[in-house]
C-alpha cells in the first residue's frame, strides 16, 4: 500500500462515521435523544447497582483496576461513599441530558469508572458495562467537543460505531492469539457449559441444560459449528465502520450475544440493547410515527423549523 | 453542515484511540471503559471455579473430609448465591486467585458472607476445578474453607488451600 493510500484511508473514513448529506429529520433528533437518555439510564443504573453491592459485601480490594492502581478505592466500601457516587452520575447525567453543564458527561465518567473499579476490585473483570461507558465518553466528548447538535449526534453514532466494532474485532484478534486457530473446537464449548454449569448451580442451587447444550453435549462438533459462527461475527465487526455493512453487521453481532445466550447462558445486557439501537433505521421508523408524510417534505420543513 | 465537522471528528477519534492503545497497553488490557476484550481467549485450559454449601451445625473443622472429591460429592446442601446477592464471580476469584491465604485475604472472603448479615449454619467452601479428559470435562471439588458462625477453619493442608499447588498436584498425580 502506498503512503497515500494509507493516508486516505483514516480520511475516507470520516464521511462513512460521521458525514451525513441528508437533511436532518425530526427523527434523527428524537433517535439520538433516545440513544442518549438510554446510554444515562443504564449508567445510572450499573452506579446504583453497584453502589448498592459495595455497601452489602465489599470489604478488600484483591484486583486493583483502572484508576484503582494509583488511588486507595477503600474509601467507596463504608459510608454511603458509592451510593454517593451513583447520585453525582444520575446528578452529572441530568446536567448533561438538558445541556446545563458542557463538562458534565466527562466528569460523570470518571465518577463511573470509580464506581466500576470499587465495584470490580475482588478480581472479576466485567464487560458488561464496557460498551456504556463508551457511549459516555462519546456522548462526553461530543457536548464539549461540538457546539451544534447535528454534529454532536453524528460524532456520538461514528464514535460508537467505530469503537464498538473495533472492540469486537479486537475480542476475535485476542482468541486467535490466545489460542491459536484451532479456538473454534467444540470440547471448548463443552469446557464453558461445564464451567456454567457450576456456576448456575452455586448461584441458583440447580442446573438445567438447555436444547443447545444438550445438542453440544451430546456432540461437541455442534459447539465447533457455534464457535466458528461467533468468531466469525467478532471478527468481521469493524466492517461496521461503512454505512452499506453497518446495519447487517450489528445485527450480525447482536445473533452473537443470542447465541452466547443460549449456549453459555450468559446475557450481556447492556450491549445487546445498545447493539439493537445502533442496528436498525430507527430514525426512520420515529419519521413514519411522527409524520403522516415520511417521504421526504418533512425532512425539509423540520430543517427550516425554528429551534 | 461544513466539512470540517467530520474532519475534526476523525482527528478526535484518532487521539481517544491513542490514548485507548496506550491504557490497555500498560494495564494489561483492560482500563475499563477500554479493553482488548480478552474473555474466552484462553480456551481448552483447565477453569477454576467456587461453590458454597451450607453443612450441619455440629459440622466441625475436625469432622470434615477435606480432600477433593468427584463435584457430584461436595458435602452439605446448596447455598444459592443468588437470593443472598452475593455475586458468584467474586466468590470464585478468591477462590482462584488467592495464592497465599493472608488474614486479610480470609477476612474478605468471609465479609462477602458476613457483612451486614450473620451466618445461620456453617458454610464450606469449594474450590472446583475443570478440566478436558476424553472429549469430556472431568469436574472435581475441594474444601477450602469452613466458615462456622464465629470462627473460620483453613484447609489445613497449605497445598491444597491455593489453585496453584491444585495444578502441581494433577500434575504429579499423572
Amino acid at each position: 500500500m502506498s503512503a497515500s493510500s494509507s493516508r486516505s484511508f483514516p480520511l475516507s473514513l470520516a464521511p462513512e462515521l460521521f458525514g451525513d448529506d441528508a437533511p436532518e429529520t425530526r427523527g434523527d433528533r428524537v433517535y439520538f435523544r433516545l440513544l442518549e437518555l438510554f446510554i444515562l439510564v443504564y449508567a445510572a443504573w450499573f452506579c446504583w447497582d453497584w453502589g448498592f453491592y459495595i455497601q452489602q459485601n465489599i470489604s478488600s480490594v484483591l484486583l486493583p483496576l483502572g484508576l484503582a492502581n494509583y488511588v486507595d478505592v477503600s474509601l467507596f466500601f463504608d459510608h454511603q461513599v458509592a451510593l454517593i457516587n451513583a447520585g453525582l452520575v444520575t446528578l452529572l447525567g441530568a446536567l448533561g441530558f438538558f445541556r446545563l453543564w458542557r463538562p458534565a458527561y466527562l466528569l460523570a465518567l470518571i465518577s463511573f469508572h470509580f464506581q466500576y473499579v470499587a465495584r470490580y476490585s475482588l478480581g472479576e473483570i466485567s464487560h458488561g458495562s464496557n460498551l456504556i461507558g463508551m457511549g459516555v465518553l462519546g456522548l462526553g466528548i461530543a457536548l464539549l467537543a461540538f457546539r451544534s447538535e447535528s454534529m454532536r449526534r453524528r460524532f456520538t453514532f461514528g464514535f460508537l460505531y467505530f469503537f464498538i466494532g473495533l472492540g469486537y474485532t479486537s475480542a476475535a484478534v485476542s482468541k486467535l492469539i490466545g489460542t491459536g486457530l484451532y479456538w473454534p473446537d467444540g470440547r471448548h464449548l463443552l469446557m464453558w457449559i461445564g464451567e456454567r454449569k457450576v456456576d448456575t448451580l452455586s448461584k441458583f442451587g440447580a442446573f438445567d441444560p438447555n436444547v443447545l447444550q444438550d445438542l453440544v453435549l451430546t456432540d461437541y462438533r455442534f459447539g465447533t459449528a457455534i464457535l466458528l459462527f461467533g468468531l466469525f461475527a467478532e471478527a468481521v465487526s469493524f466492517l461496521m465502520w461503512w454505512k452499506s455493512y453497518r446495519y447487517p453487521i450489528v445485527l450480525l453481532v447482536v445473533g452473537m450475544h443470542i447465541g452466547i445466550y443460549f449456549s453459555m447462558n450468559i446475557f450481556f445486557a447492556a450491549s445487546t440493547y445498545l447493539l439493537i439501537l445502533l442496528g436498525l433505521p430507527w430514525n426512520r421508523v420515529i419519521d413514519a410515527l411522527l409524520s403522516s408524510d415520511p417521504s421526504g417534505e418533512d425532512r425539509v420543513a423540520s430543517q427550516k423549523a425554528p429551534a | 453542515m461544513s466539512s470540517t465537522g467530520p474532519r475534526k471528528a476523525l482527528q478526535i477519534i484518532g487521539i481517544v484511540l491513542a490514548v485507548y492503545a496506550l491504557l490497555v497497553a500498560t494495564h494489561k488490557g483492560e482500563f475499563w471503559p477500554f479493553s482488548i476484550y480478552p474473555m474466552f481467549s484462553q480456551a481448552g485450559n483447565p477453569w477454576t471455579r467456587a461453590v458454597v454449601r451450607e453443612v450441619p451445625p455440629e459440622t466441625t473443622a475436625e469432622s470434615i473430609d477435606w480432600s477433593a472429591v468427584p463435584f457430584e460429592n461436595v458435602a452439605g446442601e446448596p447455598y444459592p448465591l443468588a437470593p443472598k446477592n452475593i455475586n458468584q464471580n467474586d466468590v470464585a476469584n478468591y477462590v482462584s486467585k488467592t495464592d497465599d491465604w493472608t488474614p486479610g485475604r480470609v477476612q474478605g472472603l468471609r465479609s462477602l458472607f458476613t457483612k451486614n448479615r450473620t451466618l445461620t449454619a456453617p458454610l464450606l467452601v469449594y474450590r472446583v476445578r475443570g478440566v478436558l479428559a476424553d472429549d469430556t470435562v472431568s469436574v472435581s471439588a475441594t474444601p477450602v474453607m469452613l466458615f462456622a458462625p464465629d470462627t473460620t477453619h483453613l484447609n489445613p493442608s497449605p497445598a491444597a488451600r491455593t489453585p496453584g499447588s491444585t495444578v502441581a498436584e494433577s500434575s504429579a498425580a499423572k
